[in-house]
């Protein structure tokens, strides 16, 4: 990691960072994924086109979208289809979509497109290929799709209203990449500039994504309207970005992947790091935050959802607002560490979600100082995979102690500690979470409750003495466990410090963590394990991707209807 | 038909738990597949041959010291777990083994070691030898499914290059093989894990 910033203020302690219920409560900053790609684009002057829109009055057809950046083009390959009422569902278990999208790497033959055109529809029971970068599917919102069709063709524009109700006219459910159902490895990839750090090729694509659906919007419109019709005003589509639910085939992801996710987190905690050890700052940085608070209170009022937790969360989140906005006008927010300042008080007087809301905001006035860490999001790390067996068993002692010894004391066997077991459904093949007293799941059990796993090691260790390796020899059961272990030496924040098989476990808090930084806004869980969400919303289309405009749409404009 | 190495990966360490090993195992075991098929060799089949024997017995080594012997046939998982752990002990020794089982599996659990040692390792085994410093490899695997003996050893040589592969091709035999073990890890739906397994909850069609 770049370490020329000097940091007078330490990182905030795993132990405070990695609570599922703080996790549950991160907001997308100046390193969520989207806004990185918008940047880049922006930047680099990237050219976008779209060379093929083959899309007939009932709304099938297919059609690319090309990204053209100063190395490489990339390619959305998008179908759309006249789909049922009765086929629409969000869940992973459909089998039919309104569209369906490959991201292309290049620009795709009339051959590609027809060796596409057999397999993208089909998803998950199709094939895609190494010059694929992702696959994935959108459904439209019923409700928000109908209403603009109509509007658009009798040449009227729809309700702000409506917009703001939904705020997507079609929502993805899954965004597939890295090698799945055929598509390029990571690897083919991983050493591009353009899409080294995290997501950068899926979140291309829900960004082509958008646009497509907004042009197919105004197609339909003027199929059913003829002349009368009129195009979408554009601060309307503006404010319209891509839906996507998220089910629980995301939460184990960052249990997975514990060296990729420390590095979001600790990449995050660096930069917050930074600005709390910034002395003084200047009129400007003070106003830059100022602004952006004024904007998250008008995104904040647009965030609805129905789930009880969610309802109470932004309750309090607006509570937390009116308590900021009432602090900082008392504050200078320029004199002896403002940032360092304002994140202790935070951490005394408003809820997580407040708290990091207020850490995602502080850093963006410090472009200079932040955004230069994206490059350090990725898990190069592929040598920590190893297992080092000549470590002594007292040292593994102490990395299990470290991440976990909060878990030691907790009764493993009573049943609300361990109410839930993960398993694969053989029906779809995408991880689930069951009651292991009431379902006969516990056999197909996935590596998922790291801290249990690491309180039976802890125990099989006690009154051990030699290698790492000979505790392995006798007891191969722990060898995930030992791994993961090693691993927190180079990856602190790479275990969440919670129960993830109690009864009271939420996995929309492990999807939010995830979805944060993709720079998701406006969570919107439906169960205790599943969740909706908007990205892009505010941004610019490519036709409108400027400096200007690359890097804060996330904010709403004050002022705007 | 072409597979990503990624869903090698996903496939052969859900195979390796499906056929009983434990999820630690089976992590290495997917990721010596993987290795293998990226080095042109057949991992899946390799590893698809391991599994499938009906009279598989998990030996691991009896101790770390001395020549490495099993009560039973070395397995060459549990065995090359070890030599990657142990990669250490090469710096004074030759790690020999006794009576194991598809031997070739231990070559990506050499290049484990070479990694880390950052020094070129070899197998020896039948009298034929392959290198690898853990990129490059040199030599071809061409040994029975059972060895007598193999002997793994620092050497001094430095290895140029050698074919990689970005994309597996396995025969649909070894594959349905993998596949086979695989659905053992998975739970058979029934309506209330359908509808509670991946959360009900609100309409999701509006």
């Amino acid at each position: 990691m770049d370490t020329a910033a000097q940091t007078t203020i330490p990182r905030r302690d795993p132990a405070t960072v990695m609570r599922l219920s703080r996790l549950g409560s991160l907001h997308q900053c100046r390193l969520s994924f989207m806004r990185q790609l918008t940047r880049r684009m922006a930047q680099e002057n990237w050219s976008f086109s779209r060379p093929v829109f083959r899309v007939d009055d009932n709304g099938v057809g297919c059609a690319v979208y090309s990204a053209k950046g100063p190395e490489r083009t990339y390619s959305l390959v998008a179908f759309a289809h006249d789909l049922p009422a009765e086929m629409r569902s969000d869940r992973v278990i459909a089998e039919a979509w309104d569209a369906t999208f490959a991201l292309f790497d290049g620009v795709p033959s009339e051959a590609d497109i027809e060796r596409l055109s057999q397999n993208v529809p089909l998803q998950e029971a199709g094939r895609v290929s190494e010059s694929e970068l992702s696959l994935s599917r959108a459904n439209r919102s019923v409700r928000l799709w109908a209403h603009v069709v109509d509007r658009l063709a009798a040449g009227q524009q729809p309700d702000f209203d409506q917009i703001d109700k939904v705020g997507y006219l079609m929502r993805t459910t899954a965004v597939y990449g890295s090698g799945k159902f055929g598509a390029a490895d990571r690897e083919k990839i991983a050493d591009r500039a353009e899409v080294q750090a995290p997501f950068q090729a899926e979140m291309l694509s829900v960004f082509l994504t958008r646009t497509f659906v907004r042009d197919l919007v105004q197609h339909m419109a003027r199929a059913k309207g003829g002349d009368a019709a009129v195009t979408l005003d554009p601060a309307i589509a503006r404010r319209l970005g891509i839906g996507n639910s998220t089910g629980l085939g995301m939460a184990p992801f960052i249990v997975n992947h514990p060296i990729l996710f420390n590095n979001w987190i600790m990449v995050r905690e660096e930069a917050i790091a930074r600005v709390r050890s910034v002395s003084e700052a200047t009129e400007s940085e003070a106003q830059v935050f100022r602004k952006m608070l004024r904007r998250s209170e008008i995104s904040v009022d647009r965030w609805r959802s129905e789930h009880p937790i969610q309802v109470e969360k932004l309750v309090a989140l607006k509570q937390d607002l009116s308590k900021l906005s009432a602090h900082v006008v008392t504050d200078d927010l320029i004199t002896d560490h403002p940032w360092d300042r304002l994140m202790i008080w935070a951490a005394d007087t408003l809820c997580e979600e407040g708290q990091e809301l207020v850490a995602s905001l502080i850093l963006e006035p410090y472009a200079e100082l932040v955004d230069g860490l994206a490059s350090c999001m990725a898990d190069s790390n592929s040598a920590a995979f190893a297992i080092d067996g000549a470590m002594d068993v007292a040292e593994l002692r102490g990395l299990l102690d470290e991440s976990f010894g909060w878990a030691m004391e907790l009764d493993w066997d009573a049943p609300e500690n361990c109410a839930r077991a993960w398993y694969v459904s053989e029906e779809k093949l995408e991880p689930r979470m069951g009651e292991r007293f009431d379902e006969p799941v516990a056999d197909y059990e996935q590596p998922l409750a790291p801290a249990r796993d690491a309180v039976l090691a802890f125990r099989s260790l006690a009154g051990r003495q030699g290698t790492v390796a000979a505790f392995l020899l006798d007891h191969p059961e722990h060898r995930h466990t030992v791994r993961r272990a090693q691993m927190s030496r180079v990856s602190p924040y790479g275990e969440i410090r919670d129960n993830t098989i109690s009864a009271q476990v939420l996995p929309i808090d492990m999807l939010r963590a995830k979805l944060s930084f993709f720079g998701a806004t406006h969570f919107d869980p439906r169960s205790d394990r599943w969740v909706r969400i908007c990205m892009y919303a505010g941004a610019p289309y490519p036709e409108d991707l400027t400096s200007e405009t690359a890097d804060l749409w996330v904010y709403p404009q004050e002022g705007a209807a | 038909m072409s597979f990503s190495l990624n869903e090698v990966e996903a496939t052969a360490k859900r195979a390796t738990r499906g056929a009983g090993y434990e999820w630690g195992l089976a992590e290495d075991a997917a990721k010596a597949t993987r290795w293998l098929c990226a080095h042109d060799f057949d991992g899946v089949a390799l590893l698809a041959g391991l599994l499938d024997q009906a009279d598989r017995g998990v030996h691991a080594p009896a101790a770390i010291d001395g020549d490495w012997v099993g009560e039973g046939a070395l397995c060459p998982l549990r065995a090359g777990c070890m030599l990657s752990d142990c990669a250490h002990l090469l710096k004074t020794q030759p790690i020999v083994m006794q009576r194991v089982s598809v031997p070739a599996l231990l070559v990506p659990f050499a290049a484990q070691a070479a990694l880390q040692l950052k020094q070129v390792v070899s197998v020896e085994c039948n009298e034929r030898t392959i290198c690898t410093d853990g990129q490059v490899v040199t030599g071809t695997p061409d040994w029975p499914t059972m060895a007598q003996s193999v002997i793994i050893s620092l050497v001094g040589e430095q290895l140029t290059s050698s074919t990689r592969q970005t994309r597996a091709t396995p025969s649909l035999a070894d594959w349905d093989t993998l596949n086979r073990l695989a659905h053992k890890t998975y739970a058979p739906a029934t309506e209330e894990s359908r509808l509670l397994g991946a959360g009900a909850g609100l309409s999701d069609n509006d």
